[in-house]
């Protein structure tokens, strides 16, 4: 499973405005600045060029409870920024109704009578259903089947991102490494006349 | 035209007629925006698209792949003595497959870039005979409530109204299939009706009530989508639990979040020598945000500041700009978009040939780095009579 070509170029593009807004190639940021600036765009970018899921609503909240990261996203954004920190908040619970609640607790009691040994494998998949839930963002608001939907979702755009990242980077390297031959080239120009 | 023999021929009739009652709802699935499709419909749409057929099944292809996986593991509970009858259909299913006018065929060339997924022509065999005895009308019980499969683990169909059959011979192995018993009467070749909401069939044994039927079709759903992500984790073939699977996707979800700080931390050690002008990429017409005032008077600011600051000077022979370094990013990047637009030949096959690999190298390393290779050669070249 990949992202689609679409995907990729929108990412790309948004991460190219992101390094240009935060003005990530001036000399004047400091080194941890500079990182926490990409990791924001890269970020920003991935939600952006995803559109509107639960997971990206619930990273850009998440990037947004941080002041600093407030008038970047503002600026990417823009009006956008406000209709998506209303609705979704990550301590936001499913309304569940009490009665249908109490009647399938008392099912599950029923079965649990009679099914004591998948006690202990309930407990560690709700474990590790309470760990997926804090590492995908937006999580805590999802239910099982939606949370695995989003996991997907959100561990395919991870994927793409980190390609895009590495990619960037080869490139960034080849062409240092291209501007070094090619500096010592008018050198050798030089000493090839003189001879 | 057809090589029917049996069973295929319930298969042949069934899909045929299944694909000229929904040719509305698979249009408007492959119609529909990126970002409305779930991941399912829109695998299958990429899917089809990859095989360029005429016809399309999106509601059959996703659930194809899913059949692929859940006849491997449920297959490797059959006897061995099911293994003459596999290979006894291959001939008759690869004959009558490539006679389908319709997307079917296709899964049996279909390579799935799954590590843990049968081979092709297993995964088409199995597909298809688990298929026929699905589509077999097990009796005339009354159609309220089917069952979505009658493998262990199978989704439960919400389009199409499945029943169990027992029938084929390949399933006699298997000790849940209490329907086998009804097998007889599965022979029918009745046509499954077209329905939208979801049917499920209490199997012989268990509880009816509402709420366990509710809770299996919940189970069943989320151990489809499990699969789906033990495909995409990688590794995970083996892993059959759902806490061993939990325990894998936090894992991977978490190094990958780690990945992601570790090139953001590299990508920072480099950008002092990025000069983005992203004008030069995409042209003037790319704004941050029009409708955002103050953001665009910032905007120009800094993008004047970036110009004028002075950048490394690469030497280009190509391009006489002033900031050339990485105008020869940007215009392999510029390249890359263009060539993505207006793809030629060649581009394609390797882009989807990458696209379809499931841990395999993303469009653009392939395309940057071969114009890459391009430009340096080119400089190369211009430089060397000196």
């Amino acid at each position: 499973m990949q992202v689609t070509e679409a995907f990729k170029h929108a990412f790309l593009k948004q991460m190219l405005l992101g390094f240009q807004a935060s003005a990530v190639s001036t000399k004047s940021m400091g080194f941890q600045e500079r990182k926490n600036a990409i990791k924001l765009s890269a970020d920003v970018a991935m939600a952006v060029a995803r559109g509107s899921r639960k997971w990206t609503r619930g990273l850009i909240a998440g990037l947004s409870e941080e002041r600093q990261n407030r008038s970047f996203l503002r600026l990417i954004l823009g009006e956008q920024y406000e209709s998506l920190l209303k609705p979704c908040h990550s301590s936001w619970k499913i309304p569940r109704c009490k009665k249908i609640v109490r009647r399938s607790l008392r099912v599950c009691w029923r079965k649990q009578k009679k099914n004591q040994s998948g006690v202990l494998a309930r407990t560690l998949v709700e474990k590790r259903t309470q760990e997926l839930k804090r590492l995908v963002p937006g999580g805590e608001s999802m239910d099982g089947s939606s949370l695995l939907d989003e996991t997907l979702d959100y561990v395919l755009s991870l994927r793409a991102q980190v390609d895009l990242m590495q990619s960037l980077l080869t490139t960034f390297e080849a062409s240092k490494l291209r501007s070094h031959s090619k500096r010592r080239l008018p050198e050798r120009k030089a000493s090839y006349v003189s001879k | 035209m057809y090589i029917y023999k049996g069973p295929q021929k319930a298969i042949g009739r069934e899909l045929s007629e299944s694909v000229r009652r929904e040719p509305s709802k698979i249009m408007q699935c492959l119609r529909a925006p990126p970002d409305d499709l779930s991941i399912l419909e829109r695998q299958g749409a990429c899917l089809l698209n990859w095989q360029q057929q005429d016809q399309e099944q999106p509601n059959y292809n996703p659930r194809g792949r899913g059949y692929c996986r859940q006849m491997q593991t449920s297959f490797q509970g059959l006897p061995s003595g099911c293994g003459g009858d596999k290979n006894a259909n291959h001939g008759y299913v690869h004959g009558s497959i490539d006679c389908f006018s319709n997307g079917w065929p296709d899964l049996a060339n279909i390579r799935y870039p799954v590590p843990g997924a049968a081979t092709v022509e297993e995964a088409s065999i199995t597909n298809v005979s688990s298929n026929s005895s699905r589509k077999r009308k097990a009796d005339k019980s009354p159609r309220s409530k089917e069952n979505g499969g009658g493998g262990k683990g199978e989704s439960s169909c919400k389009r199409i109204k499945e029943e169990t059959g027992g029938g084929a011979t390949s399933e006699t192995g298997q000790p849940n299939k209490k329907e086998a018993a009804s097998g007889d009467a599965s022979k029918k070749n009745d046509k499954p009706p077209k329905t939208d909401c979801i049917h499920v069939r209490a199997r012989r044994g268990q509880a009816t009530d509402s709420h366990s039927l509710a809770e299996r079709v919940r189970r069943e759903r989320i151990s489809q989508r499990m699969k789906y992500l033990q495909d995409l984790v990688p590794g995970c073939s083996k892993i059959t639990g759902k806490a061993g699977m939990l325990d894998e996707i936090i894992n991977y979800v978490q190094s990958l979040q780690r990945q992601v700080e570790f090139l953001s931390m590299k990508l920072a050690t480099a950008s002092p020598l990025m000069n983005i002008n992203i004008d030069n990429i995409f042209g003037r017409e790319v704004q941050i945000n029009p409708s955002c005032k103050s953001g665009s008077t910032a905007m120009t600011g800094m993008s004047s500041e970036l110009l004028d600051q002075s950048c490394l000077r690469f030497d280009s022979l190509q391009h006489p700009h002033p900031c050339a370094g990485l105008d020869m990013f940007m215009d392999s990047s510029d390249l890359v978009l263009r060539q993505n637009v207006n793809p030629p030949v060649a581009v394609p096959d390797a882009s989807f040939g990458s696209s379809f690999d499931v841990n395999g190298c993303s469009v653009w390393s392939t395309n940057l780095q071969s114009l890459y290779g391009v430009d340096f050669q080119q400089g190369r070249g211009a430089a060397l009579p000196f």
